[in-house]
């Protein structure tokens, strides 16, 4: 899912200014997801789907969420692995 | 209409010109947020938004999927501060400890 910068006539020049650009944005994302470690995540799913836990990690691919107590309308799941394929937005608090 | 993918076919060059910006994002459904962009994943075009509170307090923090995301509109710019704010925001403690030390206005 990577995608690099395939137009014609791109020199070494403009290929580090977009590596530079990448790892930048790539480690503030990284950092994000480290500080929701033990945090208290809101979830947005699909079918307005609404659910809270407590975040534990992601997999580096972000295709996984683990989370504990999870919230959910039919009780609380204490271990729950989430597909980030069926969330739209989470949020929390810093 | 398929703006979805074409926010995660743009190159990290396009991304970083939201970063530190004020954005509206149109996320899957309507859902509407807005905040400060902190930055976009370059892996799965997850878009980071802040709402900054007091100066010295906390913030709110959304992130939309890069899947789910519609429409981005840039509505406002960073001043100094606020893209300092923005840039030490998940920093690790021993850099906040040595910034933190003679914040006084």
């Amino acid at each position: 899912s990577i995608s690099a910068c395939n137009e014609p006539g791109t020199d070494a020049g403009s290929l580090q200014t977009e590596q530079h650009a990448r790892s930048m944005m790539r480690e503030r994302f990284l950092r994000c997801l480290l500080s929701m470690a033990n945090k208290q995540i809101q979830f947005d799913m699909y079918e307005r789907v609404k659910v809270n836990a407590t975040f534990g990690a992601s997999d580096i691919d972000v295709l996984n969420f683990q989370v504990s107590d999870l919230q959910t309308p039919i009780g609380v799941q204490s271990e729950a692995l989430i597909r980030c394929q069926d969330v739209i937005s989470y949020s929390f608090d810093m | 209409m398929n703006t979805t993918s074409a926010w995660r076919q743009r190159t990290p060059r396009d991304w970083e010109r939201y970063v530190n910006k004020q954005v509206h994002v149109t996320a899957h459904g309507q859902q509407q947020h807005r905040g400060w962009l902190h930055t976009v994943d370059p892996v799965t075009a997850s878009v980071v938004l802040v709402r900054l509170g007091d100066a010295a307090g906390g913030c709110s923090v959304s992130v939309v999927m890069g899947h789910a995301v519609e429409q981005v509109e840039v509505v406002g710019e960073a001043d100094e501060e606020t893209a300092m704010r923005l840039s030490s925001l998940f920093r690790p403690k021993e850099r906040e400890a040595r910034a933190g030390g003679g914040g006084g206005e």
